[in-house]
């Protein structure tokens, strides 16, 4: 009896104690922080001498300010551009990588990873190369076929996709691999029924694989939401933001605040951020709960 | 769990179309060519590289940009202070985060809600809004320029607690109850029965934290001021500042073929490192996303 | 996902963030800043008494060529001064210098720093107005004005960046064209024409695309006019007749297809400098890299003179870009830091050393003069003439476009977040979207909303 109550007692300690080294770390390094943050958002702090309190001073300022909503309008953009891209493209060549007999499928996967690995700083001055309207080898290659010269970087039309396509280029194998993962989970007597089906590639991709898949491609999908909404090294390294702030992400904007000192309204630019986040993480969620 | 520690028998579909491998091949060069292209890059003269980009001629090879480089920046130090970061760092997370995730996942106690919403909440709030506030907490710790300073902060991050939490979620009730009957004490279950079943997911946890820790630069920047704390990200970036910032004065041209050279040393490591734990990094990732 | 994951997440998380805020709006949180008690007197750097004082100073500089002529400069530093120790540190300046302020530890004795970044850091700064007095009289006045904030002196002058007229001679001369007669912008423009005509393909004038390098060449045009963005309160004046006459010009050049937009010596500008499209390039001393280093087949073909004039008698340069040595005070031996950085800009074998044959550059470092004018005399030349410019002499050219630069006023903290409007509007005019009113007015408003309003 006695054995039993302290092993219950000991159950009942043991979690306290397990979580109690991540705590400590976590109030020390992120809740302290985020508290202070918090704080700050309702201050005009400049980094040096006293801190004024000024209430809801910087979020009203950000809500009025054209600069905000065209942040958040940017990244909007550069998300249609990239999720959909992204997991069309990852998944097909999750699913080709899913299969055994792929000749030289070791190497595909560590290829596919190599980007992500790489030191952004060295890619971006390939990007700014590549991609010159006159001069660049894309441009170069579409003249071939007799297309007119784009301004990749120069026009703000285009540079969002010129930096949607580097984003792909930088996350797009990791995404792969994740989805390999849940295909990898799939029973494979499913598609043994389907090929008995005489049903096509195509049409069992999209009526078999991808409703099994739902749930770890929204966990693609919020993964990629909050890189996307944070987003901030390849605008600062390729286009600091510009052509007229088209390129000003979420995150860049955020910087921005920070780099001029203004800490008071990079702390509530960043709040704002965590509840637009939040939120768009909120809908895909009850998305996929819908369909449950 | 059955997926990832056995390779499954996936026989399933015949050898890829054209069509796929002709994919596979245009993805891979796509990812490979910038990566190609820096690697060249570096061993050509610095002013080519931004006179004719796209141009690679053998008979200008040289190992100047190396060289320079070398001379210009402590290479070797970042690299021992980064290793130094990656062992303490990496050691702390691969033992407290799955042992914070096992309670998360496997107990229910007071406030467990609440702290694993602080989780999710850090994981929404872009990092960089909290460098300030860490470094006003470092200089009141003392710790500006100090190892302990690149290590603690983040060293149990919350999507290390995140990740785990969903492989240990995995792991059957029955497989933990049993070892109860068995005598195991609560620490013990983790340590003897947890931790070797999550294996494939911990590798892939610790291929991603080493990865991390590699490539982190916002907070060492920030916090290795003195040169003999930089990292070798710290490195990186003090080459690259003249090239992202904004190329006033002259000679950008020789700093952009020492970045490139910085950056080809500083990728090779990981380049070996991931061919050599392919599989493990690859099983490791697909043990920790979600499943179907 | 664990089944249950998505709700209890949500509320976890609804959880959380109410927890953060309300112990965030609690006073339980931490303190936010102290306020620095700044006493004016005790602000003021002095050089050291002794004759040869001893110890050790760090010192950060940004890496590249300048890194290593300063090396060099710091070996002519202890022939004099034996007894004291540089470390010399390449540094993410930029990204590092504001947090090590801010913590006031390890902090460098002396730095490299932007002259446009001084105003923005001086809180953190000795005034260097006492070790300054025995040279500011001989000190370019431009440079020591960008360093004043309230009447003190927070960065030694380092270099002078007149802004120059490159002009492709060899192309020009093809063409029957002598822009060594062009005394003004209309005159450029004239010259801009004639070229045209001849070369039907060329656009001759550089027209800068990126929007910081282009805001700082619009200050190159307003400091030659004695003005610039804000005055020496820190009030905007962009709102005024010369900024107007500035922009007016640059829509002209854009307007009639006189300019080659590109950016700064990005593949588009290189290759149009290369096939003599883009003959006249108003910029910085600091664009003589290109002709020496990039240019490789006009190399040769390429002069420098003094800017054209807004109005006849004008004044023939203005500056662009440009930086100082600053002095933390929480720095070790701030006292050292003055006497190096003396040492280095007023005494004959410092500023030799840095501007004169070095093994980087053997011919000297021609890419900025020293802003002390007895080391900028125009009859004493520290580099040699520059084989790229077919041997002329940058530094007689140089050193009297210099001295022809206007006075200043501080540069407005800022004055780099207002690229993303200034910047970026002045883009949109050369883009034939705005028209230079509508430049000064929006970017006007923008500046002092986002910026100045906020500080």
């Amino acid at each position: 009896m006695t054995v039993m109550t302290a092993a219950r007692a000991r159950r009942r300690l043991a979690p306290y104690l397990f979580v109690l080294p991540f705590v400590a770390v976590f109030i020390a390094f992120s809740i302290y922080p985020l508290i202070f943050t918090a704080r700050l958002s309702f201050t005009n702090w400049r980094g040096s001498g006293a801190a004024e309190w000024v209430g809801w001073d910087n979020y009203t300022y950000l809500l009025t300010s054209p600069g905000f909503w065209n942040s958040l309008a940017n990244s909007g953009v550069l998300w249609l551009l990239i999720i959909p891209a992204q997991l069309v493209i990852a998944l097909i060549a999750a699913v080709l990588l899913d299969n055994a007999k792929l000749r030289l499928r070791g190497f595909y996967r560590v290829a596919f990873i190599v980007p992500f690995v790489t030191p952004l700083v060295a890619v971006a001055q390939i990007w700014v190369v590549v991609f010159d309207t006159n001069y660049g080898a894309v441009n170069g290659l579409l003249g071939l076929v007799g297309l007119p010269d784009i301004g990749w970087l120069t026009t703000s039309e285009w540079a969002k996709p010129t930096l949607a396509l580097l984003f792909l280029w930088k996350t797009t194998g990791f995404i792969i691999i994740i989805l390999l993962s849940g295909l990898q989970s799939i029973d494979s007597s499913v598609y043994e029924a389907a090929s008995l089906d005489g049903s096509s590639r195509v049409r069992t991709l999209w009526s078999i694989t991808v409703p099994l898949l739902r749930r770890t491609i929204m966990f693609a999908v919020v993964l990629q939401t909050l890189a996307v909404f944070q987003m901030f090294a390849e605008p600062f390294v390729v286009t600091q933001g510009g052509p007229y702030n088209s390129t000003t992400t979420a995150g860049y904007y955020l910087y921005n605040h920070i780099t001029r000192a203004d800490l008071g309204t990079g702390a509530a630019n960043s709040f704002l951020l965590v509840i637009v986040v939040m939120a768009l993480s909120l809908v895909f969620v009850r998305l996929l709960r819908a369909k449950d | 769990m059955t997926a990832l520690t056995t390779p499954r028998a996936s026989g399933r579909r015949s050898r890829p179309a054209i069509g796929s491998q002709l994919f596979l091949v245009l993805l891979t060069v796509a990812f490979l060519a910038p990566v190609v292209w820096a690697l060249l890059s570096a061993f050509k003269p610095a002013n080519d590289i931004i006179r004719s980009p796209l141009l690679f001629d053998p008979s200008t090879f040289t190992l100047d940009n190396y060289t320079a480089m070398f001379q210009d920046v402590p290479i070797a130090s970042g690299f021992l202070n980064t290793g130094i970061v990656l062992v303490f760092k990496g050691a702390i997370t691969l033992f407290f985060a799955p042992l914070a995730a096992f309670a998360f996942a496997k107990y229910s106690f007071i406030g467990k809600n609440l702290i694993f919403g602080a989780v999710l909440i850090s994981l929404m709030l872009p990092t960089i809004v909290l460098i300030i506030p860490l470094l006003l907490e470092m200089k009141e710790f003392g710790w500006v320029n100090t190892y302990q300073a690149l290590i603690l902060p983040g060293a149990v991050d919350a999507f290390a607690i995140f990740w785990m939490r969903q492989v240990i979620s995995a792991v059957p009730d029955e497989l933990l109850d049993a070892a109860r009957v068995d005598g195991c004490s609560e620490f013990g279950i983790f340590w003897r029965i947890v931790l070797p079943v999550i294996r494939p997911g911990l590798a892939g946890l610790a291929v991603l934290t080493v990865m991390n820790i590699y490539n982190d630069f916002v907070w060492p920047v920030v916090i290795a001021s003195s040169e003999r704390m930089a990292t070798l990200q710290v490195v990186l970036s003090t080459l690259s500042q003249n090239i992202t910032g904004n190329r006033i004065g002259a000679d950008y041209a020789t700093v952009t073929g020492e970045l490139l050279a910085a950056s080809s040393v500083a990728l090779i490591p990981l380049l070996v490192l991931f061919i050599a734990l392919q599989r493990h990094f690859i099983n490791g990732i697909l043990a920790g996303s979600v499943k179907g | 996902m664990h089944k249950h994951l998505p709700r209890a997440a949500t509320r976890a998380a609804a959880l959380g963030l109410a927890a953060a805020v309300a112990l965030g709006l609690t006073a339980c949180g931490p303190d936010i800043g102290s306020a620095s008690q700044t006493d004016a007197a005790a602000d003021l750097l002095q050089l050291p008494a002794e004759e040869s004082p001893s110890g050790e100073i760090t010192i950060w500089d940004r890496s590249g060529d300048l890194f290593e002529v300063f090396d060099e400069a710091i070996a002519a530093f202890n022939e004099k001064y034996p007894d004291v120790t540089v470390n010399h540190e390449s540094v993410d300046i930029d990204a590092k210098l504001q947090n090590t302020l801010i913590t006031g530890t390890d902090v460098p004795d002396g730095v490299f720093l932007d002259d446009a970044k001084i105003a923005g850091l001086s809180d953190y700064l000795w005034d260097l107005s006492d070790v300054l007095a025995p040279y500011s009289e001989e000190i370019a006045p431009q440079k020591l004005d960008v360093n004043s904030v309230d009447g003190g002196i927070y960065g030694v002058p380092f270099d002078s960046n007149p802004g120059l007229l490159y002009y492709n001679a060899t192309a020009l001369e093809a063409a029957g064209i002598d822009a060594t007669a062009i005394t003004t912008y209309d005159e450029l423009l004239d010259a801009a024409r004639a070229y045209k005509q001849a070369v039907p393909s060329a656009a001759p004038i550089h027209l800068e695309q990126s929007p910081f390098l282009s805001q700082l060449q619009l200050e190159m045009y307003a400091s030659q006019l004695g003005t610039s963005l804000a005055d020496a309160d820190g009030q905007l004046r962009l709102d005024s007749p010369e900024y107007e006459q500035i922009l007016t010009y640059l829509d002209t050049v854009q307007q009639e297809g006189l300019g080659t937009r590109a950016e700064y010596l990005g593949p588009t500008d290189i290759a149009e400098l290369e096939n003599g499209n883009e003959v006249f390039y108003p910029w910085a001393i600091w664009f003589d890299f290109a002709p020496q280093q990039l240019l490789t087949q006009t190399q040769g073909d390429w002069r420098a003179m003094s800017l054209p004039a807004w109005e006849t008698g004008g004044a023939r340069s203005g500056a662009m870009g440009g930086s100082s040595f600053a002095i933390p005070k929480d720095g070790a031996n701030s006292e050292l830091a003055a006497l190096f950085y003396s040492f280095l800009m007023f005494d004959e074998s410092g500023y030799s050393a840095v501007w004169g044959p070095s093994s980087v550059y053997p011919t000297g470092l021609n890419t900025s003069i020293p802003s002390y004018q007895p080391a900028a005399d125009p009859s004493a030349p520290l580099f040699e003439p520059v084989p790229a410019l077919g041997d002329q002499d940058l530094w007689a050219v140089a050193t009297e476009a210099g001295a022809e630069i206007p006075a200043s006023v501080p540069t407005p903290s800022w004055w780099a977040g207002a690229v993303d409007y200034l910047g970026t509007n002045l883009q949109r005019m050369l883009d034939g979207e705005l028209t230079p009113a509508q430049v000064v007015e929006q970017s006007s408003d923008e500046i002092q909303t986002n910026l100045i309003d906020r500080q």
